[in-house]
């Protein structure tokens, strides 16, 4: 159980406090809610490149890190397709610094050219190092497109091509900065060995004073309902063929989404799973084989991905992934087996919940959710869910018409 | 009314405590270190074996870590993995240059069952036939996307050069995987597992029955005391670009041999190495990606073995900047050595260490690893304390210092790949 308090600032500011006596650091985690869903198809990875520029000073300090590397702390961020989060490590005698240092970039950044300058061309480099100059790095590029046609997860976080960074100006990062880094559009969470008072007075001395602004409604795009399977192929500089099934899974909110993390948990289980044992034990068809989800908040994908062995068609594999499927769509998934995945889920949340950034991270998201003590429940959904709802939901959620298919062939002689 | 361009007042940290898990011996000179009074119900288990890449061949190490629950007489791998998921239990193997670790997480009450479970397909292992080629299969496969990384092939050839002529330059190559033998694979097993423990330390909040169980097991594992043997570097330094004509960017190695916690200058060093390239606001960082633009990321490190260590930078940086980049860093290490850092600079570093620190102390997982630091030197935990200390007191004249006492251009070795 992870007790914490919450309390709304006038200006809109949602705070949550999690009291940890055990720890001398103090953790600020701040979800902005916005992320790569929000942009719009002509400018596009514009929320991660926003996510860099928020390092490059703000309105009354002209470096983000330097004062909290000098309090003794740490700072770093990501952007999802959902979601731009930020996080400080310090020891908890500074936490003022972090909250000056994220009250000043919430109220007003800098906005240099030199800073929009620099971090274009960073991310341009990150955009190479991660996405293209990787074997299969590129994937994820191709395959949102094949599974999404309106809804923007057809683009990834990075942006769709490196055009679109090349071409932010500063009035796009004004705007953007505009519209969505304010008070009522974050979390703020912290942990650390505190009093709730404290916390209170603390975060009003350095955020109460920011103007309120509105939360601007989210309208995206509906995904039309797939109407028939889809596949691609592309041949690149790869040592292996590999597969990419992705079947549209249901979003963050539903209880489906349950089901579906835990029947990916099931079907990529590593060593024995029917998928493993199967096609890499028995028919020595694949090299690897793995089953996971995107654990997005609109509607999401489930993916079975691996590596075709030297000589194996895609054609053969084809039959054989269909057959793993329609086993979980009719047979009841043993009772030993589910209790071992579940007892499996109990340890890998222990482990997950000691951290301390890891609680900021997921009190933050629950919260966006619509209650941050979501992150006490979700243990109970996982361990009521029955081997009857999981092969339900696999035969809804692989219907043949709701997948697509990416195929990267390796290029001959390659 | 808040005044946003001043900053907070600053407490700095003073001092740190730190603790030692309590230590029982398994056998002669090797260790159980236990660290109870978890507050939470997770455990874990580390079994250090000394079989790691440069005890005999890198090949035999990889897959024999690879094959350590791979069945045995009476049970099957999938019969085992079975067994260990039944009690919630995950497990890894991470293989070193010098060491092999498995380490089991599980909830506290089912630690011991895991351990079990592990311990008797660990002493009865028969590496079948059939896994080995499968593991050699998969680790090919794997094998073959790393080495169109340039940033791979770059760590793979400063390690040759840097290592050269001794067990620490070799790497697993295609090749390897059609030469190995099961019958290697067990005599590897016998002698560097059956007989290769050199420490276990174990975190969970259990009787102290349960722990002394686990050390009996543990014995099974022990055989003569081993001792890392030294060895002697050439310490050339060499300067290599290789051309790989579809690659986006280039990847750079910088680096030479070094020392590690052992000797007197390591916490001097350890001050400057941060202040060029070990933290966000380094000199490379403020310089290559945040003035330059020329990649998403530099940084440089120090790694330590038994007997050496050794200082490296790594980046990968636009085709087209590869050779400007080389210069920058040049550039950046002789401003160390001709300028003195400027005192606001290395008071931040200061401070930015010990936060570094207080946080590498905090939990009993957290401390158990910096334990474990020292420990492989045979020093005690009193190492940090002379640490706080050493960098409360450095002066940017000892900074200058060490630059020119150690990052001598000449003697770096510089790797390029892309």
């Amino acid at each position: 159980m992870i007790h914490f308090e919450r309390f709304k600032l006038e200006n809109g500011l949602t705070v949550l406090f999690h009291k940890e006596a055990s720890t001398p650091m103090a953790v600020v985690n701040l979800l902005y809610d916005v992320g790569a869903r929000d942009e719009s198809e002509e400018k596009t990875g514009f929320a991660h490149l926003f996510e860099h520029l928020m390092f490059g000073g703000s309105v009354n300090i002209p470096d983000f890190d330097g004062p909290l590397q000098a309090a003794g702390g740490e700072s770093n961020a990501f952007t999802s397709n959902d979601i731009t989060n930020y996080y400080d490590v310090l020891p908890a005698h500074n936490l003022d610094t972090a909250l000056w240092l994220e009250s000043d970039r919430m109220l007003s950044l800098a906005f240099t050219d030199k800073s929009l300058e620099v971090q274009r061309n960073v991310v341009i480099e990150e955009f190479k190092q991660r996405y293209l100059n990787q074997p299969y790095g590129d994937v994820w590029l191709e395959l949102r497109p094949l599974a999404y046609t309106k809804h923007p997860y057809k683009w990834a976080t990075i942006g769709k091509e490196i055009k679109h960074i090349e071409d932010a100006k500063m009035s796009d990062v004004k705007a953007f900065f505009k519209k969505h880094y304010h008070p009522s559009n974050c979390i703020l969470c912290v942990i650390g060995n505190f009093e709730l008072d404290y916390v209170k007075e603390r975060v009003d001395h350095f955020f109460g004073s920011i103007p309120k602004a509105k939360k601007s409604a989210r309208i995206l795009p509906l995904e039309p309902a797939q109407d028939r399977f889809k596949s691609k192929t592309i041949v690149r500089n790869v040592p292996a063929d590999a597969f990419y099934y992705a079947f549209k899974m249901p979003e963050r909110k539903n209880p489906g989404y349950y089901l579906a993390d835990l029947l990916s948990d099931i079907m990529g289980r590593e060593k024995v799973s029917k998928m493993y044992v199967d096609l890499i034990k028995k028919q020595k068809l694949v090299s690897e084989i793995n089953a996971y989800i995107t654990g997005s908040m609109d509607e999401g994908l489930f993916i079975i991905t691996g590596k075709l062995n030297e000589g194996k068609s895609f054609a053969d594999l084809d039959k054989e992934i269909w057959k793993i499927i329609a086993h979980y769509k009719t047979t009841l998934i043993s009772k030993k087996e589910l209790e071992q995945i579940k007892i499996k889920l109990r340890t890998a949340r222990a482990f997950q919940d000691q951290g301390l950034l890891n609680r900021a991270m997921n009190l933050s998201f629950f919260e966006l959710l619509g209650d941050a003590n979501g992150i006490n429940e979700e243990q109970e959904i996982y361990q009521s869910i029955q081997a009857e709802d999981l092969r339900t939901f696999a035969n809804q959620l692989f219907a043949k018409k709701n997948g697509v298919l990416l195929k990267v062939k390796k290029k001959k002689n390659a | 009314m808040l005044n946003r361009q001043v900053a907070p007042k600053l407490t700095p940290i003073k001092s740190i405590d730190f603790s030692v898990p309590e230590m029982v011996e398994i056998h002669a000179g090797i260790p159980l270190y236990w660290k109870n009074n978890i507050a939470n119900e997770t455990a874990k288990i580390e079994l250090h074996f000394n079989a790691g890449t440069t005890i005999e061949t890198p090949i035999l190490a990889s897959l024999t870590a690879g094959l350590l629950i791979s069945g045995t007489k009476t049970k099957s791998a999938i019969q085992i993995h079975h067994a260990l998921d039944a009690v919630g239990a995950y497990y890894d193997v991470s293989v070193s240059q010098e060491q092999a670790v498995v380490t089991l997480y599980a909830l506290n009450s089912y630690l011991k069952q895991a351990f079990d479970i592990f311990h008797e397909a660990l002493t009865n292992a028969i590496f079948p036939e059939k896994e080995v080629q499968e593991i050699c299969n998969e680790r090919q496969e794997k094998l073959k996307v790393q080495l169109q990384k340039v940033n791979v092939l770059a760590q793979r050839k400063i390690q040759q050069v840097l290592f050269e002529e001794t067990p620490y330059s070799q790497v697993i190559s295609q090749g390897d995987y059609a030469t190995v033998k099961r019958t290697d694979l067990i005599a590897f097993y016998q002698k560097h597992y059956l007989k290769g423990l050199s420490k276990v330390f174990l975190v969970g909040d259990f009787s102290k029955d349960v722990m002394l169980d686990i050390k009996t097991a543990c014995a099974d594992f022990v055989g003569k005391t081993f001792k890392t043997e030294n060895c002697s570097f050439s310490g050339k330094a060499h300067i290599e670009h290789q051309e790989k004509s579809d690659a986006l960017q280039t990847a750079i190695r910088i680096g030479k041999i070094m020392f590690n916690k052992t000797h007197p200058d390591f916490i001097s060093f350890s001050v400057l190495n941060t202040i060029l390239g070990d933290y966000f606001g380094s000199r490379l960082m403020s310089n290559i990606r945040e003035d330059k633009g020329y990649t998403y990321g530099i940084g440089s490190y120090m790694m330590e073995n038994t007997h050496f260590g050794y200082f490296m930078i790594a980046t990968e940086v636009a085709k087209e900047v590869r050779e400007a980049t080389i210069q920058e860093v040049k550039k950046e290490i002789e401003r160390l050595q001709t300028e003195l850092v400027p005192e606001e600079e290395l008071e931040l570093v200061k401070s930015y260490l010990l936060g570094q620190l207080l946080k590498a102390a905090d939990g009993p997982y957290a401390m158990l690893d910096l334990f474990s630091g020292v420990e492989l030197h045979g020093m005690d935990i009193s190492f940090y304390n002379k640490y706080i200390q050493k960098v409360q007191e450095i002066t940017v004249e000892e900074i200058r210092e060490m630059a020119c006492k150690h990052l001598d251009w000449k003697s770096l070795s510089i790797i390029s790949v892309g």
